[in-house]
């Protein structure tokens, strides 16, 4: 069956991907980018993968645009430094890509239009605000898989994220974990979470369509 | 079930699984003709005791991940502790406040997981006696005889104990993957020793000039002892993850999309991930501060 006519016969909802991953491995599930826009993420432990690629691929394309144009006023060693934030993203992406073939995301298009990419205290904010959403949504993700394995492998790349947001509080001089811990409640001492609703509303103004986490696993 | 991608999943998690499983030494093997014919015969059913024979050994229980986890707090939670009361050590800048802030998330992750496990109905561990200099209350040579005097020892240290955190609860998480508060609350713990590792590590840059990175890289200086404390950063290289190899899928000298060649593409690939370490690994660890 080709990709469009059993799309239209899925109805292209969220459904969709659960139908191709059943039934159809070979045909990618295509999210429907039609007016306004939507990007579905799909379900199961392939939904939460794609959740984790949709971010990976805004972080990648964020510091690939700061490489391209970087602000006047980075120093030497920033611009070292974003590269290896840029290649590690890139990395990332690019496993995901990997790993969930045909049932991936396409290749999105970002919205970058708040950040103003010559001011290096803008690039640095746009930078936190990636790095720490990307963690919190690691944090909260884990216990939405099923499969050990992945579960595993997601961990192995969210503790990179936290370095890295590490790192980018340190070139901002703030507060080391303000905002990043919990101060009280029964996950004193750990890391703050988000769930994919958060995450997708931490990001709306980044990402020009609408993204779908209806069919996402919710435990 | 799919014995071939399951054995394919194992492979990716733990490399020696294969060897565990079916090497000359290992279940398949010892299980004999006998036990081979049964194992065709119900492979569903065999091969769970397989894997319960294979991993049994291996602190595989969630109570025992959890104990591990708390040897560990208790360890960082004490070294901070004594840092932070020792009179001769000097905390440039602000330092001080950060590793104020770093001694008390220890204090509640040792809080959090002797919750957990009382409310399992477990014994809690005490907490052990610790040396930070490594001479095991003197009855060896010292590994770090100056870790309370001098803050390029102390950061060093402090590295250490935190990259082994990260790599220690990293190596449980699959373990939790049943329990949903508990998995939740070791990855978050998780994340927190994870941003504490990389804020040292900066400290150690910054103010001491050492080459060092935030994220664990081979391009770091050395600062472990071969044989000793080599195990912190063994195994954390490698580039290949699972069945996914990436080594040979980036483009090289043209790349568009990484830099460099393909040296620095594994490089880059090693740095990428934080790799787990086994309960045995971070024990050994825990232990070169430990005496009884």
């Amino acid at each position: 069956m080709r990709r469009r006519s059993f799309f239209r016969v899925a109805g292209a909802t969220v459904a969709a991907s659960t139908l191709v991953l059943a039934g159809c491995a070979d045909d990618p599930v295509a999210p429907d980018l039609s007016t306004p826009g939507t990007l579905n993420l799909g379900s199961g432990d392939i939904g939460v993968l794609n959740y984790a690629y949709l971010l990976e691929q805004l972080e990648a394309a964020f510091y690939q645009k700061v490489l391209d144009s970087p602000p006047t006023d980075f120093t030497p060693a920033e611009l070292a430094a974003f590269t290896e934030l840029r290649d590690h993203e890139v990395i990332h992406r690019e496993f995901f890509k990997q790993v969930l073939g045909t049932s991936g995301i396409p290749t999105m298009t970002f919205d970058f239009t708040s950040i103003s990419f010559t001011s290096r205290a803008s690039v640095l904010a746009a930078a936190r605000t990636f790095e720490d959403v990307g963690v919190a949504a690691y944090n909260g993700a884990g216990k939405l898989l099923t499969t050990k394995a992945t579960l595993g492998q997601l961990s192995k790349i969210a503790s990179v994220e936290a370095r890295h947001a590490a790192f980018i509080r340190d070139l901002l001089q703030l507060s080391p974990f303000a905002d990043v811990v919990e101060t009280s409640g029964p996950f004193t001492g750990a890391a703050t979470a988000l769930t994919p609703a958060q995450v997708v509303e931490a990001i709306a103004k980044f990402t020009p369509f609408l993204v779908i986490i209806a069919d996402l696993p919710t435990s | 079930m799919n014995i071939l991608k399951l054995l394919a999943d194992l492979s990716a998690v733990d490399p020696d699984s294969y060897e565990r499983i079916s090497g000359r030494r290992g279940v398949l093997a010892s299980l004999g003709q006998t036990g081979r014919r049964a194992v065709a015969a119900a492979v569903p059913l065999a091969f769970g005791t397989v894997l319960q024979k294979a991993y049994g050994r291996r602190a595989a229980t969630i109570v025992d991940a959890f104990s591990l986890a708390l040897t560990l707090e208790y360890l960082e939670s004490d070294f901070y502790t004594r840092a932070l009361a020792s009179t001769s050590l000097v905390f440039p800048g602000n330092t001080r406040t950060v590793f104020q802030a770093i001694a008390q998330h220890e204090q509640d992750h040792v809080t959090f997981l002797q919750k957990v496990l009382a409310d399992s109905g477990v014994a809690v561990p005490a907490k052990p006696k610790f040396d930070f200099t490594g001479s095991k209350n003197n009855t060896r040579p010292a590994l770090y005889a100056d870790v309370f005097q001098n803050f390029g020892t102390f950061l060093k240290v402090a590295q250490l104990l935190e990259d082994t955190g990260v790599r220690a609860y990293k190596g449980q998480v699959e373990t939790l993957a049943t329990d949903n508060d508990l998995l939740e609350g070791a990855l978050r713990i998780h994340a927190v020793e994870a941003r504490h590792a990389a804020h040292i590590r900066g400290m150690r840059r910054t103010l001491l000039g050492a080459n060092v990175r935030n994220w664990i890289s081979t391009r770091d200086e050395v600062i472990t002892t071969p044989g000793v404390t080599d195990a912190v950063y063994a195994g954390e290289e490698v580039a290949r993850q699972g069945l996914i190899d990436l080594v040979n899928y980036f483009p090289t000298d043209t790349s568009q999309i990484l830099t460099g060649t393909k040296e620095q593409v594994t490089i880059s690939l090693g740095e990428a991930f934080d790799e787990p370490m086994t309960a045995t690994t971070a024990s050994n660890i825990a232990s070169l501060f430990i005496y009884v």
